[in-house]
């Protein structure tokens, strides 16, 4: 009970120490930030512990149906370890790339707000939770998307406020179907709609909750946000547009599915058979488009939009080993996509070049970036020796077992397009003729490196033993089948 | 536990290779003395008839098991082997290409990564040594870092790549159809769902087949193995595409041998035969063209493991009576490996010392390089089937082996049979065309830089050794390897066969001699008439077709991101003149004190008031004209505000 406390306000506090502190040396306010993203961690990973075990962690206020409540599962507990892990990798990442830039305090304060507020999505315990905790994440990170204060920023932070917002807004009328339906939000028990009966009522309800959260989880059409926000700083970009943010829209969504209809009545559904088509459809195109972006951070983003259909396509395949797909993917892609992000920050930062056209010959220059990043690239095809490669596995199976193995024949040309996206990169950056070589900064670069390699090497060790991980698949499939 | 350490042998021996520095060792060969020695004392028991396995002790849904039957053990050794005679060569030859130490951690690396595979006791854990295999090879292929370089590793990655993708699907719907963990060396596993189970076989046969050069996916051998360094070259042909070959052996077995599940598995064998015989065709058509040294002899290796697949092919539609072909295939990935090693260390030589690997440039080297023209006879001999060589005795094998499955009468296997003699005579005729352009021939005016070294001869003749001694003796291999390896992976039927089979048959020693002869004459006619010139227009062959397919994908990337930029501009222009028009009217209402909105008035409401009754009689129409249909609509009684009005006092 102590520990969900504690994970829950280390971040905040941490932000706030740091909001308040006077403008002083920045290296006391890294030792602030670093540990309380550590506390954050630590203190996820023993709710983690304690939830797996089988204990019942609860807080909730008193006044019935509508009351907040705090209530992790195992679901929950996966998404609060993956977002407070690679919280901890990216601060770090962030001592190294923040450093010298202007505006530092707001930075770390809503970068440290930002953790508390994901992590009370991850253990948020009713829909009037997690519907709060997620509003508040919008406005917690919004600051974040402006940083630069360019006129770019601006706008993009504009975007992203009214897609989020009205995407939230889709989520309260929803919320007050299902409560008008059941007058229970709980995520405690079974399914809340598992008794009632199909009905048009229930249709709207499941489209509007996957409109809403497909806006943070950036599923085509809703998806126009994402590649503007990746004006923000690369640790946001990695942190909070590759895993964070968007996994709370995809955790809603698994929710849905999983918690509010129960994959038994929402198999009935006649709109839930689409639904797998969708996310297939923002696979493809989402790579397809990312295949022809030059900026290498704009490329990583529409790439983000086709991984994030990954895990909805899972959520959407009504079958355990579906569900076990979603649940891998979200932890390996996580690990993957930052790494590729932080490789892009480090070029960025060290030569200046965010075209993926003037990379040739970096690779000589930052040997150990691009071997992280290959190692990242070669994940993303899904081959073997990685993670993905098991996410990718379960997430076929899981179709083929539903009976729809087209939907494993979409991951595999997906695969292959990804291998065109990222293989050219990183073999012309080895290999190509380095034009206008420039000075390697070597300043704050290890601070950016370590983690990178750490997090190439945590997806190699995951993918070699993927037993690392599965106790918490095991849990989640356990909960809802 | 041995299972594990011999993969991890050369793979120590990469790191050590890392840590040395520049020093000048000769750790491949280091690596693979202690391979071959190991695998030789440890592996003993296995040809005792006992199987050996070994379980990494992981938890949850993967942990990696290793097996050794007998058709691992003739890989693991043949790979062994060659990676020790090709080592003695390599030090001497990086001299012209530079590189030396990436190009020894990447060999060691792809040792390493290939008795993986062999040794592999599931799926998942061969594909894990396969994608390894393709990464550290990729090295090989890349090596010269020039611009051809490039190009054919992309070919070769992508291909590996999308391979690598087949397989991984096909251990899905494997997996789902049989509900149990793929195992390799157990035999097969009945399918319960036998659609799926059929899919996954074929999508393992493409997978392996992109390794195995099988047309038309052999698109990125003939460059991969023409741009990289010669002993990369000779081991990507001798044993590389040996592994697709092993992994279309262990499919057959998965499959069991196609005799067991009617339709779900009775197609394989005549698909692979169709395939083999293409791959035959098309590939030595190909060689028959070429004016390169090493892109001829790549293009036979497709064509070789046109034979090696076409046995596979005829093994599984004839279940238990196939097992010669079986053996015939398993003993010419033995012989191949040899006799292609050789001939492209042969022709390494050559470029070495004269800087050329164009037929047409050279010629009359006899004179200068007469030990090297010696051993390419002898290697040449191999591959065209000549008797008292290696490949006669595989050759013949699997011509039996073809010729009952004609018998059967079925059009596509009497077909088989016949190309199978055709294609017979286009290698010889294509060697014939090699050996003679670089050996006898006009002189060529190339510059020799230094004759004959004898650090090169040494790795060609043991190979040749080995050939000639397989050669004299054609039915030990057989005896003690391969049909033992066939029995151990289920197909019984066919010890009798094997063991009245001479080898000596007049028959098949004169059908071989007037296919050289025949071979001969055409290449004679063949250069004289200027045929080998010929180059196929654009569209006829598969490269230029895969070319145009690469450059309409291009087109399709382009024109998707074209359109949805397109129809992105669209909706933001639209959006963009909603916006203006809404808040052109609001404005117009808010400064208006009577509300107006449009041609209407509302007197007297402000324009505020007015927006939200609009709004609100929207809602009404929606409640009233779409039925939600919400049944027990409750208030929410327990919300903190509701609560505040129960409490007070009445």
């Amino acid at each position: 009970m102590i520990d969900l406390v504690l994970a829950l306000l280390s971040g905040a506090v941490g932000g706030l120490i740091i909001a308040f502190m006077p403008q002083c040396g920045s290296r006391l306010r890294n030792v602030v930030a670093l540990s309380s993203s550590a506390a954050g961690a630590i203190f996820s990973w023993r709710v983690a512990g304690a939830v797996l075990a089988g204990r019942t962690i609860r807080i909730a206020g008193t006044n019935g149906g509508l009351a907040w409540s705090l209530h992790p599962d195992p679901l929950g507990v996966v998404f609060a370890l993956i977002a407070s892990t690679l919280w901890l990798f990216a601060a770090v990442y962030s001592f190294g790339y923040m450093a010298g830039e202007e505006r530092q305090r707001t930075y770390y304060t809503y970068f440290l707000l930002a953790l508390s507020v994901t992590l009370g999505v991850a253990f948020s315990g009713n829909l009037v939770s997690l519907y709060l905790f997620y509003e508040l994440l919008t406005l917690v990170t919004y600051p974040l998307v402006i940083h630069e204060r360019t006129e770019e920023a601006m706008k993009a932070g504009t975007k992203y406020i009214v897609y989020s917002l009205s995407g939230a807004g889709a989520i309260l009328i929803a919320i007050v179907i299902t409560y008008s339906l059941t007058g229970n939000l709980d995520f405690g028990g079974g399914a809340l709609l598992a008794d009632v009966s199909p009905g048009p009522g229930l249709g709207w309800a499941l489209a509007l909750f996957v409109a809403g959260f497909g806006v943070k989880a950036a599923v085509i059409p809703l998806h126009r946000w994402l590649p503007q926000a990746m004006v923000a700083p690369t640790p946001i970009s990695a942190l909070l547009h590759a895993v964070a943010v968007v996994y709370s829209g995809v955790y809603g969504i698994l929710r849905v599915v999983y918690s509010v209809f129960g994959h038994e009545l929402i198999g009935q559904l006649g709109f839930s058979h689409i639904l797998p088509w969708i996310a297939a459809f923002t696979i493809l195109v989402g790579v397809i488009i990312a295949t022809q972006q030059d900026v290498l951070k704009r490329r990583l983003a529409y790439h983000t939009i086709s991984q994030l259909s990954y895990i909805l396509l899972g959520a959407f395949t009504l079958h355990p080993w579906g569900l076990a797909g979603a649940i891998l993917h979200m932890i390996s892609y996580s690990t993957l996509k930052v790494t590729l992000f932080f490789g892009a920050g480090i070029i960025a930062k060290q030569t200046g070049k965010v075209n993926v056209s003037e990379m040739s010959g970096v690779g000589r220059q930052l040997p150990g970036t691009l071997t992280a990043f290959g190692i990242a690239s070669l994940g993303m095809i899904g081959m073997m020796p990685l993670n993905t490669f098991w996410s990718k596995y379960y997430l076929m199976k899981g179709s083929v077992a539903w009976g729809k193995s087209p939907l494993a024949l979409v991951l595999i040309v997906s695969g292959i397009i990804n291998a065109f996206c990222f293989i050219p990169t990183v073999v012309t950056a080895f290999t190509g003729e380095m034009r206008q070589p420039v000075a390697n900064k070597e300043r704050d670069a290890r601070l950016m490196l370590v983690p990178t390699l750490l997090l190439a090497g945590i997806a190699l060790l995951i993918g070699l033993c993927p037993g690392l991980v599965w106790p918490g698949v095991d849990a989640v499939i356990n909960r809802f089948f | 536990m041995l299972l594990i350490l011999l993969p991890s042998i050369p793979l120590l021996g990469a790191f050590a290779l890392l840590a040395v520095g520049d020093k000048d060792v000769n750790m491949p060969f280091i690596a693979s003395s202690i391979t071959l020695s190991l695998a030789g004392w440890g592996l003993r028991g296995v040809f005792r008839g006992e199987q050996l396995t070994y379980t990494l002790p992981f938890s949850g849904p993967y942990s990696p098991t290793f097996q050794a039957d007998i058709l691992s053990c003739v890989f693991v050794f043949l790979a062994a082997f060659l990676w020790w005679a090709v080592s003695i060569y390599t030090p001497e030859y990086m001299k012209k290409e530079g590189r030396a130490r990436s190009f020894d951690i990447s060999t060691l690396l792809t040792l390493s990564a290939v008795l993986g595979v062999f040794l592999a006791g599931d799926l998942f854990t061969m594909l894990l040594f396969f994608e390894l295999m393709t990464i550290s090879s990729y090295f090989w292929v890349i090596h010269r870092r020039n611009e051809e370089a490039i190009r054919a590793g992309y070919f070769y990655l992508f291909f590996s790549i999308f391979g690598g993708l087949l397989l991984a699907l096909g251990i899905v719907f494997i997996t789902t159809a049989t509900n149990g963990l793929p195992a390799l060396g157990r035999g097969s596993i009945p399918p319960v769902e036998p659609r799926i189970f059929a899919w996954g076989l074929a999508a393992i046969v493409a997978g392996f087949g992109i390794k195995a050069g099988m047309v038309p996916l052999h698109l990125w051998l003939p460059h991969a193995h023409s741009v990289s360094p010669t002993p990369a070259s000779a081991l990507l042909s001798g044993l590389l595409i040996k592994v697709g070959a092993y992994g279309l052996i262990r499919t057959g077995e998965l499959a069991g041998w196609g005799l067991q599940w009617g339709n779900t598995t009775a197609w394989l064998g005549p698909a692979l035969t169709i395939l083999g015989s293409c791959t035959m065709l098309l590939g030595v058509i190909a060689a028959l063209l070429q004016s390169d040294a090493k892109r001829l002899l790549a293009y036979h290796s497709v064509s070789q493991m046109g034979y090696i697949i076409l046995g596979l092919g005829i093994c599984l539609f004839l279940g238990n009576a196939g097992g010669l072909s079986l053996i015939g295939a398993i003993y010419h990935i033995v012989n191949h490996a040899l006799f292609k090693a050789a001939l492209f260390l042969g022709v390494g030589i050559i470029y070495v010392r004269t800087g050329e690997t164009n037929l047409y440039n050279l010629g009359g080297l006899l004179r200068n390089f007469p030990v090297t023209a010696l051993l390419m006879f002898l290697a040449v001999l191999g591959i065209t089937g000549a008797p008292g060589l290696n490949g006669y005795a595989s050759k013949t094998l699997l011509h039996h082996a073809v010729s009952a499955a004609a018998e059967t009468g079925l059009p596509l296997m009497v077909w088989a049979e016949r190309l199978f003699v055709l294609v017979g005579v286009g290698t010889a005729t294509s060697f014939a065309k090699l050996y003679y352009l670089i050996f006898l021939g006009r002189p060529a005016k190339v510059e020799i830089s230094e004759c004959e070294s004898r650090r090169f001869h040494v790795s060609m003749v043991i190979l040749a050794i080995v050939m000639l001694g397989i050669g004299l003796l054609p039915g030990l291999i057989p005896q003690i390897l391969a049909v033992p390896a066939a029995q151990a992976l289920g197909i019984k039927g066919f010890a009798a066969g094997i063991d009245h089979l001479a080898f000596g048959n007049a028959n098949d020693v004169v059908s071989a001699l007037i296919t050289l002869g025949l071979g001969a004459v055409a290449c004679r006619v063949g250069l004289a008439t200027g045929v080998f010139h010929w180059t196929p227009p654009l569209w006829l062959t598969l490269e230029g077709l895969g070319s145009i397919l690469c450059h309409s994908l291009r087109v399709v990337g382009r024109v998707a991101n074209e359109s949805y930029a397109s129809v992105v501009r669209l909706i933001s222009s639209m959006g963009r003149a909603i916006r203006l028009s809404v808040s052109s009217a609001y404005r117009k209402m808010n400064n208006s004190t009577d509300g107006a909105l449009g041609s209407i008035t509302l007197p007297g409401i402000s324009a505020d008031a007015a927006l939200l009754m609009m709004t609100l009689a929207i809602l009404i129409a929606c409640y009233t004209c779409i039925d939600l249909q919400l049944p027990n609509l409750r208030l929410p009684l327990s919300f903190p505000a509701w609560n505040i009005f129960q409490q007070l006092p009445h």
